[in-house]
């Protein structure tokens, strides 16, 4: 799947953009705030229908303006064409259209367009909290089968409610909230225990993936393992839900389940959040990026477009040009502020100055 | 929203603005619509609200919306009283009546458990579901909770309640639209239709 065009009407810093994009490797240059990065938050915004940036609908749209629009023809592998139409209003909701037909809801557009991301804030893959690594496990299940998304939303939307349920019990388990637990318990179960298994298989397939990855940009073969073994899962979540009730009912919350996993990295054996050096840390978070986009797309048959923002000026030389000697096949969109490492090579140059394109 | 109207208008938006599904927009032209209509009208409506606040009470036996103590549905003596339908709400029952295919009787809860809205076992009908067993001799019952997570919760909780007790205990199924095309159902309807596929003689 490609992404042929992409127009922009009031989004971020663009009056209006018109980008023509092709297969292969495209490289956007431009200098520091002129809108690459805009570029690759509209495209990823096909795709999950939110910023990477995390942010707010109000911040995308250009200031002053009532509305945006992202429109992309994309092209699917089979050849066929789908016009893909986004607005984002502020107030009000934002509407999708697919061949100029309006999509009853918004979410029936995900899977549509598939895109992965890579910028310098996915050093927090490696950084940051166990949350950071969740969603990173949990954003790529929901690249592989849609249906993972209603999955993460309904533990959230549980987690919730057992949570207040916890609040409400005030620290004493009476045969009431003992019973009413029971079956949230057992709601929580079903739904966790295929997500746990879903969430160990991706990483039991990812981990040779990154370790290839890995070893691919760092020119030398590293000993590197990712590791999720959450407890619960060897007992499975009732029983450890009951073994925790005691404690979650004087803390008030859940302190087991699928919400409070980890996903853990080691590199020559030691943890890769406290011991690994910055540079490791980075070509760890890319080499990530790249296991996930691989496997999406060898699981799925259709590589996704793939994006890397800003990201050769993160590398050294050596890393950036084995970045760019091992790019997958697939489209390919790379921005940044310098031109390229001489050995490498683009197929197509895209120039951006304040809100303007022009192609080389 | 600080309120720019003179205080009558200001009131009826806020008013019309707790409503179910009637944002702050909706509110203030169904407000105007209102004040430019002739005052027949305003008061037909004020009087049907009014009317039905006095008129209307919940029924005695099964909490669905009845004018007198018992419900049309309660007071039918063709009904097959073994049988007993447990729904959320009112307007439930409703839905399954059309569809003709339901002779017994029906209980609303008043709404499904969820411990973020306050609502937990004590807050539904459940204690007045179970004293109703016994007198009117209730063989089976059928969970009609919506398929969402506070319903499959509370149709779990009384299931575990009644089985115990001797009773048929049975979920309505969930699955696809009939007279829909495959094709465009949704994932999550279609994977929970194949769960409950069933052997075809």
């Amino acid at each position: 799947m490609i992404v042929e065009h992409l127009e922009l009407v009031d989004f971020r810093n663009y009056v209006t953009g018109s980008f023509d994009l092709h297969s292969g490797t495209t490289l956007v240059i431009g200098d520091n705030g002129q809108g690459k990065t805009n570029l690759a938050e509209a495209l990823a915004f096909l795709a999950t229908l939110s910023s990477f940036r995390s942010a707010p609908t109000e911040a995308l749209i250009r200031a002053g303006s009532a509305a945006a629009i992202i429109r992309a023809t994309v092209r699917q592998d089979d050849g066929r064409e789908t016009l893909i139409e986004v607005e984002l209003a502020t107030p009000g909701r934002n509407r999708v259209q697919v061949n100029r037909q309006k999509l009853a809801r918004v979410r029936d557009l995900l899977g549509a367009v598939r895109v992965t991301v890579f910028s310098p804030d996915d050093l927090i893959l490696v950084k940051g909290g166990p949350g950071d690594r969740r969603r990173f496990m949990d954003d790529t299940l929901v690249a592989l089968a849609t249906k993972y998304d209603n999955v993460r939303l309904e533990i959230d939307r549980i987690v919730r409610q057992r949570n207040t349920l916890l609040k409400q019990a005030g620290g004493r388990l009476t045969d009431e909230i003992e019973v009413t637990l029971d079956v949230w318990d057992a709601k929580f179960a079903e739904i966790a225990d295929q997500f746990g298994y879903a969430r160990a298989t991706l990483v039991a397939r990812l981990n040779p993936m990154v370790h290839e990855a890995y070893e691919q940009l760092a020119g030398v073969p590293t000993p590197l393992e990712l590791q999720y073994e959450p407890a619960w899962r060897s007992s499975g979540l009732v029983a450890a839900l009951a073994a925790a009730r005691q404690l979650d009912v004087r803390r008030g919350v859940s302190t087991v389940g699928p919400h409070r996993d980890e996903l853990s990295m080691t590199i020559n054996g030691l943890p890769s959040r406290t011991h690994a050096s910055q540079g490791e840390q980075r070509t760890l978070a890319l080499a990530l990026r790249l296991a996930g986009h691989r496997l999406v797309t060898e699981r799925t048959g259709g590589a996704p477009v793939l994006v890397l923002d800003d990201v050769l000026s993160e590398l050294d030389d050596h890393r950036a040009t084995a970045l760019l000697d091992h790019l997958p096949a697939g489209q390919v969109v790379i921005t940044t502020a310098s031109e390229l490492p001489p050995a490498a090579h683009a197929d197509h140059v895209l120039r951006v100055v304040a809100g303007n394109v022009s192609q080389d | 929203m600080a309120g720019n109207y003179t205080a009558p208008v200001q009131v009826l938006i806020d008013e019309l603005g707790r409503l179910p599904g009637i944002g702050p927009k909706s509110a203030q032209r169904i407000a105007f619509h209102l004040l430019k209509v002739p005052t027949e009208d305003a008061t037909r409506l004020a009087f049907a609200i009014t009317d039905a606040k006095a008129r209307v009470r919940f029924c005695e036996r099964c909490f669905n919306v009845s004018e007198g103590a018992l419900c049309p549905i309660c007071n039918d003596d063709a009904r097959d009283t073994s049988k007993v339908c447990v729904v959320e709400e009112s307007r439930d029952i409703v839905a399954i009546e059309k569809t003709g295919e339901f002779r017994g009787r029906y209980h609303v809860l008043l709404g499904a458990m969820s411990p973020l809205e306050g609502i937990g076992p004590e807050q539904l009908k459940i204690r007045e579901l179970i004293a109703r067993i016994e007198p009117e001799g209730i063989e089976e019952i059928i969970l009609c909770t919506n398929p969402n997570t506070e319903g499959e919760v509370t149709a779990m909780y009384l299931a575990r309640l009644l089985k115990p007790i001797g009773l048929t205990v049975t979920r309505i199924a969930s699955g696809l639209p009939v007279g829909g095309d495959l094709e465009y159902a949704d994932e999550l309807t279609l994977g929970r239709a194949l769960e409950g596929r069933r052997t075809v003689d």
